[in-house]
C-alpha cells in the first residue's frame, strides 16, 4: 500500500497532514477521536480493538517499533498510550490512545502484536493498575508481588503499610495481603509454577542467578531453568533498584528539579539521560536552545556515551575472561580520562547535571586552550588505546570462540522486542536517533552509524568499540567548532523563565539515543509547574527483555556473556 | 612469612646447626601462614606416613648419588642407630620441613604475590601499606580469614563437607614427596616417582567433587561436576605427554629423569643449551603446559570456579578456615604443577648454563616453579576463559590426539633413530 | 593463536613499563577541578534569607527557619542527602552558599550530617581554593563586590 512507498515517505515531511489522513483512513471507524500529542498524531480507540488496530498499523502502515507504553490515570478514566515508530524512520510516529473506564480498567493486550508490550504492560499494571486482557503473564514487574495498591494511581495511599509476608509464613486466618481479585492473577505465576514443576522433573534444575551474583552488574535476579548446563528458560526478575524515579520527577519542577535526578537512571552514561529530559520539556514548553549550547551538549553527550561504552566493554570482558582481566582496568583507565575532562567541564565525575533547559550550565572551563589541549591529547591517544582493546578482546581467538554465533538475536526478534541502541545495531537494524531523528548538532557533523550483521555477542562488542571511535570523531569536530566560535556569540542558555508552566493537557514523547538505546520521556502537563505524568522509556528495560530469546539453549557462560553484551544498568532498568 | 624466612630455613637445614631447634623455629615462624595449624600438621603427618615406607625402601635399593633428605636429617641428628624408629622420625622431620617450605611459598604467593602480579598487569600498585612492600598483608590476611565465622550451610553433607578442604592441600603436598628439589632435597625417590606424583595430584579432584556435592548448593554442584569433567579430559593428555618424556629417559624415577637432562644438547662456543626436554621436544612441552593449566584449573581453564558464571564453583559455601585450606590447596597445586614442569621439562634443579652452577640447585628449582606461577597469573590477566563444552572438546578431540601423536612420534624417534 | 599472543604481549607491556594510574590517596591529595561540587559553605553575613535555595532544592536538603519578621534564625543543610546539583549556589543572588571542592567528610551517624550554619561556615576550602572565581569570573562585578577577597567569616 502507498504508505510503505518510499517516495511517499520522502514527501511525508512536506505533507504531514496527508500521512495523518492516510492513517485516519486506515483506522476508519475504529478511530473514535483524535488526541494529538506534540510529537505525533494520536488516535483514540476502543479498549477491545487494540490488537486489531495495532496489527493494521504494524503490517499495513509499517510501524514495526513499539517504542513505549504509557499508562496513566485521569480523574475520569485510565489511559494506555502506545507510542509507535518505525525502525527505518523513527520520526514517523503515531500514538494510539486506549482509554478505559474507572470502574473496569480492562484493556486488550498488545503483546501478540509487539512482544515488547509484555513488559511494558506488566509495568503499567504494576504501577497504574490497568488490567490487560489476554496478556500471557500479567504480574507485577517492578514491585514485589505482595505489594498492595498501584503507586501511580490517583487514590494510592502512600502511608499504607506494605506487609510483605512469605508464602509459608502466611496466616491462613488473616486476609491475604498479596494483590488478588483482579483477573490478572489467573495468568500469574506461570513461569514460577512452571519452574517448580520443572524442578520436580529430574531432567532440569531451577537456578537463581542473582540478585547477588558476580555477573549480574547490579541487583538483577535471573530465574533460570537449566538442563544440565544449558539454559532452558530464563526470566529476569527486576525491580530491586526501583526508586520511583517517575514519581520523583512528577513531584519536581520542570525548570530545575527533574534533570539532576535523570543522572541517576543510567548512571554509567548519564549525559544522554539529561538530554532526554531536556528535549522532552523543551518540546513541551517550546524552548529554544542556542546553537553554541547545542554544540556543547553534543560534545558532552558523546563523552557520556564513551563513559558508558568503556564500562560496557570492560565489564563484558570481565564476564568472559574471569574477574582479574587486565582489560577491565584498561577500560577504567580510559574512563578516568573522560571523567577528568568532564569534571573540568561540569564539576562532577558522575552525576554531571550539565544540562539546563534552554542550554547548558557552563561554558568551557577557562583557560579554554588548556582544556582543548587536554581533550585533543585524549583523542590522540584514543586510537592506540582502542588498538589495545582490539588486541586484547576482539582479535583474541578464544574470545571469538566464545562469542561469535552465541547469544543470537535475529533482526526480526530484535524488532519485536523493541531492542534499540547497540543491541539493535548489532542485529543489523540501521537505526540511530542521532541521525534519524536529529537533535542537537548531530546532523551538521560528519560521522557514521555503526551497524553489524552478526546478531551475536561479538557484534554487540564490536558495535560499541566502533561507536567509541565515532564519538571521538564527533567530539573532535565539536571542539574544532567551539574553538572557532566567535566570542560574542557564545550563548550557553536561552532566556528561560524561572517557572515553567506548559499549557494544560499538553502531551509529548521525545527520545534521544542514549548509550544503551533509546531513552525516551513522555510528559503530560496539567498547567502547573510539575508534570502530571512523567514516563521514562529506558533502553535497558527493553534490551533486557531480549535476554530470554537470546540465551535459550545456550550454556550458562553464554547466558552470562549475553547479559554482559546487553550492557544493562539496573538503575535504568528499574528506574 | 617471606622469602627471607624461607631462605633461613634452607640455610639452617643445610648447615650443621641444631636441626631440631631450627625446625621448631620454622614452625613458630610459620604461625602466621600455617593457617590451620592442625591442618598443616595433619597434612605433613599424612605425607610422612605415606612416604616414609617409600623413603626407606628407596634408600635401601636406590642407586642415586645424592642422599635423600630423611637420611641427611637422620645423619645430622645422629638417628642412625635407632633403626626403623630413627628412620621414621627423620622422614617425619623431612616431610615437615618440605611441607612448611611449600606452605610458606603459598603464603607469599596467595595474599601478596598474586596481588602484586595482577596489579602490575593492570597498571596498579596493590598492597603497599602494611610492612615493606605490603608484605605484612600476609599476616593481616591470615588473621582476617582465620578470625571469620565458619558458616556451615544447612543440609551440608557433614563428613564429606569437612574432609574436602583437607584433601585438596594434602593431595598437592603429597606430590612433593617424590620431587627432587635440588641440593639433595628429596623426601623419597621411588622407582615409580612420576606415577606417584600424578596419582597424588589427581586426588584433588576427589576433594573438589566432595566439596561440590556436599555443599548443598547448586553452584557448588555445577563446579564439582565441571571439575571432574575437566580433570578427566586433561589427565590423560597430561600423563600421555609425560610418558613421551619417559620414553626418552627409560625410567619413572624422578632423580633419573632429572639426571638425563643434565647433558648438553648443543654446544656452540660459550653457549650451551642443556638437553632439557623443553628444548628436546618443545611440542610436548607446550602440550604439557596447556594440559597442566587445565589440570590445576587456572585461566583459561578456571571453569570449575568461574566466578562470573557459577559464583565460586565448588568453594562457594566455604568460609574461614576451610576457605583458607582451599586457597592454600589451589596454590600448592600450582606449585606442584610447576614442580612437575621443572622436573620433566626444565631439568629439575639444574641451572640453565653451567656457569651459574654456584647458585644452589634448590634456588633454581624455586625460580622455575615461580616462573610457572607467574605464567598462570599472566594468563589470568590476558586470556579469556573457554566454555565448559569447548574445554571438553579441546581436551578429548584435540589434546588427547596430539598427546598420542606426540607419544608415537617420540617412540619412533627414540626407537628407530637413536 | 596470534590474537592470544597479542593480548598477552599487551598485558606484559603494561606490566613492564611500570606505569600506574593509582592515586595514592590519602598520601596524595587528588587533583580536583575548580568546578567540582563538594561540601557546602555558608556565609550568614551575606545571606539575605530569601529562601530561594530552599525552594529550588530538589530533595529538601536545605531547611531555613526564620522568625516572624523574616529574620534568619537557622540554616540547616542535610549534607548526607544532598545530591550536589549546585542549584542552591546557582540561584543564590548574593553568593551566600557555595559548594567548595572539599569532598572529605565523615560522621558516625546520619544525624551528624545535618550541618547547622556554624558547621557550614567552618567547612574548609579544599587546598585553599576559593571556587567562586573560577566558576563565575565576572560574577563579583555583578553582585557589586568587585575586586578583593570574599569574606566568608
Amino acid at each position: 500500500m502507498s504508505l510503505e512507498d518510499p517516495e511517499k515517505e520522502q514527501q511525508g515531511a512536506l505533507e504531514g497532514r496527508s500521512r495523518e489522513d492516510e492513517l485516519a483512513d486506515l483506522l476508519g471507524e475504529r478511530a473514535l477521536s483524535r488526541d494529538d500529542h506534540k510529537n505525533a498524531p494520536a488516535f483514540v480507540i476502543r479498549p477491545d480493538e487494540v490488537q486489531d488496530v495495532l496489527f493494521d498499523l504494524r503490517d499495513q502502515a509499517g510501524y514495526d517499533f513499539l517504542s513505549c507504553v504509557t499508562a496513566q490515570e485521569y480523574e475520569d478514566r485510565y489511559e494506555s498510550i502506545y507510542h509507535l515508530k518505525r525502525y527505518d524512520n523513527p520520526m514517523d510516529e503515531v500514538s494510539v490512545v486506549v482509554p478505559t473506564s474507572k470502574q473496569n480498567p480492562v484493556s486488550q493486550t498488545a503483546e501478540p502484536v509487539y512482544k515488547t508490550a509484555d513488559w511494558h504492560e506488566r509495568e503499567a499494571y504494576d504501577l497504574v493498575g490497568i488490567d490487560y486482557e489476554g496478556h500471557p503473564d500479567l504480574r507485577r514487574i517492578l514491585l514485589p508481588e505482595t505489594w498492595q495498591g498501584h503507586p501511580l494511581s490517583l487514590d494510592y495511599d502512600q502511608d499504607r503499610p506494605q506487609i510483605v509476608t512469605l508464602r509459608e509464613h502466611a496466616n491462613p486466618l488473616e486476609e491475604d495481603q498479596r494483590a488478588s481479585g483482579t483477573g490478572a492473577n489467573a495468568h500469574s505465576n506461570t513461569v514460577e509454577s512452571g519452574a517448580v514443576d520443572d524442578a520436580a522433573d529430574s531432567d532440569t534444575m531451577y537456578l537463581n542467578i542473582g540478585p547477588h551474583h558476580p555477573a549480574t552488574h547490579g541487583v538483577l535476579h535471573l530465574k533460570t531453568i537449566l538442563d544440565g548446563e544449558q539454559v532452558v528458560d530464563v526470566e529476569p526478575d527486576i525491580g530491586y533498584l526501583h526508586r520511583c524515579e517517575e514519581q520523583m520527577a512528577q513531584q519536581g519542577t520542570y525548570r530545575y528539579q527533574i534533570i539532576p535526578y535523570s543522572d541517576r537512571w543510567d548512571y554509567t552514561a548519564n549525559m544522554p539521560n539529561e538530554w532526554a529530559v531536556a528535549r522532552a520539556i523543551e518540546d513541551l514548553a517550546d524552548l529554544e536552545v542556542p546553537e553554541y549550547a547545542q554544540v556543547l551538549r553534543t560534545m558532552a553527550t558523546e563523552f557520556g556515551r564513551m563513559l558508558g561504552h568503556f564500562l560496557a566493554v570492560g565489564t563484558f570482558a570481565l564476564d568472559v575472561y574471569g574477574d582479574f582481566t587486565a582489560i577491565f582496568m584498561y577500560a577504567i583507565r580510559d574512563r578516568e580520562k573522560v571523567q577528568n575532562i568532564l569534571e573540568d567541564l561540569t564539576g562532577q565525575r558522575m552525576m554531571f547535571y550539565y544540562f539546563r533547559l534552554g542550554g547548558v550550565v557552563w561554558d568551557l572551563p577557562e583557560p579554554r586552550e588548556e582544556w582543548f589541549e587536554k581533550v585533543r591529547d585524549f583523542l590522540d591517544e584514543l586510537p592506540s588505546a582502542l588498538e589495545e582493546y582490539h588486541d586484547l578482546i576482539s582479535q583474541n581467538e578464544i574470545l571469538q570462540l566464545r562469542t561469535v554465533g552465541k547469544g543470537m538475536l535475529p533482526k526480526e526478534t530484535a524488532k519485536q522486542y523493541g531492542a534499540t541502541g547497540p543491541v539493535a545495531r548489532a542485529s543489523g537494524i540501521d537505526m540511530d536517533l542521532r541521525r534519524d531523528d536529529p537533535y542537537g548538532y548531530y546532523d551538521e557533523l560528519d560521522w557514521d552509524v555503526a551497524v553489524e550483521d552478526g546478531c551475536d555477542n561479538y557484534s554487540r562488542l564490536l558495535v560499541r568499540l566502533r561507536e567509541v571511535e565515532e564519538s571521538a570523531k564527533i567530539i573532535r569536530q565539536c571542539i574544532d567548532l567551539l574553538e572557532d566560535w566567535p566570542e560574542e556569540e557564545r550563548t550557553i542558555q536561552s532566556n528561560v523563565p524561572r517557572t515553567i508552566r506548559p499549557d494544560d493537557d499538553t502531551e509529548t514523547y521525545k527520545a534521544v539515543e542514549a548509550a544503551k538505546g533509546e531513552m525516551g520521556v513522555y510528559i503530560r502537563s496539567d498547567g502547573t509547574d510539575t508534570p502530571a505524568r512523567f514516563k521514562i522509556r529506558a533502553g535497558c528495560f527493553n534490551n533486557l527483555h531480549t535476554l530470554a530469546p537470546m540465551s535459550n539453549g545456550e550454556y550458562i557462560p553464554d547466558l552470562v556473556a549475553a547479559l554482559g553484551s546487553l550492557d544493562i544498568v539496573l538503575g535504568s532498568v528499574d528506574r | 612469612m617471606s622469602g627471607v624466612d624461607l631462605a633461613s630455613v634452607l640455610l639452617q637445614q643445610n648447615g650443621s646447626g641444631n636441626a631440631t631447634g631450627n625446625a621448631t623455629n620454622a614452625t613458630a615462624g610459620n604461625a602466621t601462614n600455617a593457617t590451620a595449624g592442625n591442618a598443616t600438621n595433619a597434612t605433613a603427618g599424612n605425607a610422612t606416613n605415606a612416604t616414609a615406607g617409600n623413603a626407606t625402601n628407596a634408600t635401601a635399593a636406590g642407586p642415586t648419588s645424592e642422599t635423600p633428605l630423611p637420611d641427611l636429617i637422620s645423619g645430622l641428628l645422629g638417628l642412625d642407630g635407632f633403626g626403623i624408629w630413627g628412620d621414621a622420625v627423620a622422614a617425619l622431620l623431612g616431610a615437615f620441613l618440605i611441607a612448611n617450605v611449600m606452605l610458606t611459598m603459598t603464603a607469599v604467593a596467595g595474599p601478596w604475590a598474586k596481588r602484586k602480579i595482577t596489579a602490575a598487569f593492570t597498571d596498579r600498585i596493590a598492597v603497599n601499606r602494611i610492612g615493606p612492600f605490603g608484605l605484612l598483608i600476609i599476616v593481616a590476611d591470615a588473621v582476617r580469614l582465620l578470625s571469620k565465622e565458619l558458616i556451615v550451610p544447612e543440609g551440608a553433607d557433614r563428613p564429606a563437607w569437612d574432609l574436602a578442604p583437607i584433601i585438596l592441600p594434602f593431595s598437592a603436598l603429597l606430590g612433593f614427596a617424590v620431587i627432587p628439589m635440588g641440593s639433595g632435597i628429596q623426601l623419597a625417590d621411588p622407582e615409580t616417582g612420576l606415577v606417584f606424583a600424578f596419582a597424588a595430584a589427581s586426588i584433588a579432584s576427589l576433594g573438589l567433587v566432595m566439596a561440590g556435592y556436599a555443599s548443598n548448593n547448586k553452584y557448588s554442584m555445577l563446579g564439582g561436576l565441571r571439575s571432574i569433567a575437566q580433570n578427566l579430559a586433561y589427565e590423560i593428555p597430561l600423563v600421555v605427554t609425560a610418558a613421551s618424556v619417559v620414553i626418552f629417559t627409560g625410567t619413572l624415577r624422578m632423580s633419573e629423569i632429572v639426571a638425563v637432562q643434565s647433558q648438553p644438547l648443543i654446544e656452540a662456543g660459550a653457549l650451551t643449551i642443556p638437553s632439557w626436554f623443553a628444548f628436546v621436544n618443545p611440542f610436548a612441552f607446550v602440550l604439557f603446559l596447556v594440559a597442566n593449566m587445565a589440570e590445576i584449573g587456572r585461566n583459561p581453564f578456571d571453569i570449575p570456579e568461574a566466578p562470573t558464571e557459577i559464583v565460586a564453583g565448588y568453594q562457594t559455601e566455604y568460609s574461614s578456615v576451610y576457605f583458607v585450606l582451599f586457597y592454600l590447596g589451589e596454590f600448592i597445586h600450582i606449585f606442584l604443577g610447576g614442580a612437575l614442569m621443572a622436573v620433566l621439562f626444565l631439568g629439575g634443579a639444574a641451572p640453565p648454563v653451567p656457569a651459574l652452577g654456584f647458585i644452589p640447585g634448590f634456588v633454581w628449582f624455586v625460580i622455575k616453579i615461580w616462573a610457572f606461577f607467574l605464567f598462570t597469573q599472566w594468563c589470568r590477566s590476558a586470556v579469556p576463559r573457554v566454555r565448559i563444552d569447548q574445554l571438553i572438546e579441546i581436551g578429548w578431540k584435540g589434546m588427547l590426539e596430539l598427546a598420542f601423536a606426540n607419544l608415537v612420534l617420540t617412540a619412533i624417534i627414540v626407537g628407530v633413530i637413536i | 593463536m596470534i590474537g592470544i599472543l597479542k593480548g598477552m604481549a599487551t598485558t606484559l607491556k603494561h606490566a613492564l613499563d611500570g606505569e600506574t594510574f593509582t592515586v595514592e590517596y590519602p598520601d596524595v591529595a587528588p587533583e580536583v577541578s575548580p568546578r567540582f561540587r563538594g561540601v557546602h559553605k555558608f556565609s550568614q553575613e551575606r545571606c539575605i534569607w530569601c529562601r530561594q535555595c530552599e525552594n529550588v532544592c530538589p530533595n529538601d536538603t536545605i531547611q531555613i527557619v526564620t522568625d516572624s519578621s523574616r529574620n534568619g534564625e537557622q540554616y540547616n543543610l542535610h549534607i548526607g542527602q544532598c545530591i550536589y546539583c549546585r542549584l542552591c549556589e546557582e540561584v543564590c543572588p548574593v553568593d551566600a552558599i557555595l559548594l567548595t571542592q572539599n569532598f572529605e567528610f565523615t560522621a558516625d551517624t546520619k544525624d551528624e550530617f545535618v550541618y547547622n550554619k556554624e558547621q557550614l561556615k567552618n567547612v574548609p576550602w579544599y587546598k585553599d581554593i576559593d571556587p567562586l572565581n573560577s566558576r563565575n569570573p565576572d560574577r563579583g562585578a555583578w553582585i557589586g563586590e568587585g575586586e578583593g577577597e570574599v569574606d566568608y567569616q
